[in-house]
């Protein structure tokens, strides 16, 4: 009997210590789900389309610029503007795939870091001196700049008009077509990329390694929608994490009622992505994270897990419905509901990046920096 | 009872090898007579006898200074050398207090009486070193603040979201000095000066502790002070110093943080608590008089500081590999350069089995050189397999594995 308790206990001690050594190797599925169909899906129905959009948009946006530049009255500054809405919300469907190209050139941080550092911006239009390819100015760049530059720099239209007029406005005016060529510029080198080569290499790449596309992409999608949706444009606002709320880090804030529809729109690419949805619209959908999961039969808790996803991000939807067009308003008046939101997001945030990538066999690629 | 007895060795020994890192340490606290206080509070007569305000100054002049490096537009070559050099009412720091020290870092740096008492050759190496990097922040990156970094031109890289600023080799020197300082300030002092015999035993501080012969106009002998002063080069910017551990990792950027980071690993989880533990029942001991339990808690602090220093560099080593390997080449230097540091660090790690460093000073390096020495571009050329190389080295020297190092959960 005590030789028995011996061994009995000297098994718990070995099998405790070695749940921490287990490698972290990962395993095809058994039965095995088409990844390159859902591939094939995500870039041809998704992803290049979005792209093809965004990119369209900003040629639109550089005609819109010029025309403002040439003749800086309210009309033309109000159309720009509307151009920059249009721009930054097609923005919001690409964001999410930040990789290849997108990856290399930084896309996301350089189009969309918030808020802007206006005093940077300030100086870069008084020297004109400044190189968007730094990582320091990404923050002086991209459309929070233009949300500055549109909406920031005076309480009027005809006084923000009037500051791109005539000698005196050749500074603005320079800066302000700097950074809309810049947008031009990256939006078209990544959707050039996707149609000439990256298309084929990321469906050829249908692996089940940390390197494959799937396995990436996964990876940078849960990224996108805890940093930046998450995070970005609720948390961090909110004051999830600081001692205080931060009103004066939501997206748009110059415009002012930007930042409840950009949301909208972040989530809604997010769940068509999800979803397999064609053009991230409509009612046809293809292989996607939804029809792998269900592929597997991955239940959670007695119900299916690609069902709990998408009534969680119903969840969020209407959370975030609830809130105030401009956050800045949400946070004044009830925080709690920005909260709440948030609280709705971060539910997702756990269905995605532990049950979904457990159940798809997937490694979490990143991790919390230790900030420094 | 012989089979019981075995038995018990045998799973004694079972556990210790396989749980050393999970050992909470509870079986030391009363140890031949010594007890451990709950708290590190030590008085004399109702007097505190604590005191380590010279380690919490050079810790506070050592993050300001690496701060510092970082400010191109104010900061030069000569501003950042005098505050590594602080002499007593130069204005060299941000806070009155730090400016009005007699204290400074570099005359601490390499200057342990077991290393470098009689090795001021390799001393004056090191504090050279420092000084090096130094002049290659502001001579090399200052100048390139706003050039995009590319290999054999120093400036900025993007990792994610934060900007580093690097050398032609891919360098942060900031990082370089800071994690380099863990070991040649922040270990070294401890391990190698006033955990040591010749420090603490020193002249008549045995006798004057036997005989509860204080300092003049202090609560505390010089033994004890000496103790306190190792203790204070981990916990002496602690919210609390008494009872660090609630805040462990949170409360400086050299050695308390990354003693924190390891604990926070599951695989290192209780080596907070057994350093703490340690310096608790080694002080306890010291008012004991009670020599060889001090002398064994002075072996485990060395091992475990030793360890935490070994196993930063591989976490780091690791990680950059895997960074170098997505060519994620900002991320990449980020964590070789805190890699690079720690590697430096080893130098003045201890090995109580020989009571020299685990770590040679050629073998460190050849470490550092390998990192550098794959291509004509130093960190940009590095292959996985080099980083590899250098961190089965290191773990060879120890009881955990590379990958234990080298995932943080």
């Amino acid at each position: 009997m005590k030789h028995l308790f011996l061994i009995l206990s000297t098994l718990v001690i070995v099998w405790s210590c070695s749940t921490d050594d287990d490698p972290q190797t990962q395993e095809e599925p058994s039965a095995s789900f088409n990844r390159q169909a859902m591939l094939v899906n995500w870039a041809d129905k998704i992803i290049v389309p979005a792209y093809r959009d965004f990119q369209q948009s900003t040629n639109e946006l550089q005609r819109r610029t010029v025309e403002f530049t040439a003749t800086p009255n309210e009309v033309n500054l109000a159309t720009l503007r509307n151009q920059w809405i249009t721009s930054y919300r097609a923005f919001q469907k690409v964001s999410m795939f930040e990789i290849g190209r997108a990856e290399q050139l930084r896309f996301r941080d350089r189009l969309n870091t918030y808020p802007v550092n206006v005093a940077e911006v300030e100086d870069f239009i008084a020297t004109g001196d400044y190189n968007f390819e730094l990582p320091s100015t990404n923050d002086a760049q991209g459309f929070p700049a233009m949300d500055y530059l549109l909406n920031g720099l005076a309480p009027t239209d005809a006084e923000i008009a009037n500051i791109y007029f005539g000698s005196n406005g050749l500074a603005h005016k320079a800066y302000l077509e700097a950074v809309v060529e810049s947008i031009h510029v990256l939006a078209t080198d990544v959707y050039n990329n996707w149609e000439t080569s990256f298309r084929d290499d990321f469906v050829a790449n249908n692996g089940f390694s940390a390197s494959a596309s799937v396995d990436k992409l996964t990876n940078d999608f849960i990224f996108y929608f805890e940093k930046s949706l998450r995070a970005g444009k609720i948390g961090i606002p909110a004051g999830v994490f600081s001692n205080e709320p931060l009103p004066q880090n939501v997206e748009g804030l110059y415009y002012g009622y930007l930042s409840k529809i950009l949301a909208l729109d972040a989530l809604d690419a997010a769940e068509g992505f999800f979803r397999g949805r064609t053009n991230n619209t409509g009612n046809v959908y293809g292989e996607s994270f939804e029809t792998y999961l269900d592929f597997l039969n991955t239940i959670k808790n007695g119900a299916d897990l690609s069902d709990l996803i998408i009534a969680q991000f119903e969840e969020a939807r209407v959370a975030i419905e609830l809130l105030n067009t401009d956050f800045t308003e949400q946070i004044a008046t009830d925080n709690t509901a920005m909260l709440n939101a948030y609280d709705e997001l971060q539910r997702n945030v756990i269905l995605l990046k532990v049950d979904m990538l457990q159940a798809l066999s997937i490694d979490v690629d990143y991790v919390d920096t230790d900030g420094d | 009872m012989k089979n019981l007895l075995f038995a018990a060795t045998f799973i004694s020994v079972l556990f210790a090898s396989c749980s050393s890192d999970d050992d909470n340490g509870t079986a030391m606290e009363i140890d031949n007579e010594v007890v451990a206080p709950a708290t590190y509070t030590f008085t004399r007569n109702g007097e505190n006898s604590v005191s380590f305000s010279g380690q919490t100054t050079r810790i506070m002049m050592a993050g300001e200074l690496v701060s510092a490096f970082k400010n191109f537009d104010t900061a030069t070559e000569n501003s950042l050398k005098a505050m590594f050099a602080h002499v007593e009412g130069a204005a060299d720091f941000d806070s009155d207090a730090l400016n009005a020290s007699d204290k400074n870092v570099r005359s601490k740096t390499a200057a342990s009486t077991d290393y470098f008492a009689a090795n001021t050759t390799e001393s004056t190496l090191i504090k050279n070193t420092f000084d090096s990097y130094i002049t290659t922040q502001t001579s090399e990156v200052f100048p390139n603040e706003n050039t995009v970094a590319e290999p054999g031109t120093a400036g900025q890289i993007a990792d994610g979201s934060s900007v580093r600023y690097v050398t032609s080799q891919g360098l942060e020197m900031n990082q370089l000095f800071a994690k380099g300082l863990i070991g040649a300030l922040m270990a070294d002092q401890m391990l190698n000066n006033y955990l040591g015999t010749a420090v603490l035993d020193e002249a008549d501080n045995r006798s004057n502790n036997d005989n509860d012969i204080t300092e003049t106009d202090k609560a505390y002998t010089t033994m004890e002070h000496k103790w306190d002063e190792a203790y204070g080069y981990l916990f002496g910017t602690s919210a609390d110093p008494a009872n660090p551990l609630a805040t462990i990792g949170e409360d400086d950027s050299f050695l308390n943080k990354y003693v924190g980071s390891v604990a926070g690993d599951s695989d290192f989880s209780e080596i907070a608590t057994e350093i703490f533990d340690a310096f608790k029942l080694g002080r306890a001991a010291i008012v004991a008089k009670n020599y060889e339990v001090r002398d064994a808690q002075a072996a485990i602090i060395r091992q475990k500081i030793s360890e935490v220093i070994a196993i930063r560099a591989i976490y780091y080593l690791q990680n950059g590999k895997t960074a170098i390997e997505n060519e994620d080449f900002g991320a990449a230097f980020h964590d070789l350069s805190e890699g690079y540091g720690f590697v430096y660090s080893l130098r003045f790690t201890r090995n109580n089995q020989d009571d020299n460093s685990f770590f040679t000073r050629s073998e460190v390096d050849e470490f550092t050189e390998a990192m550098l020495n794959d291509g004509e571009h130093g960190l940009w050329d590095v292959n996985p397999a080099t980083l590899d190389t250098i961190s089965e080295a290191i773990a060879a020297k120890f009881s955990f594995t590379v990958a234990q190092a080298a995932t943080a959960d």
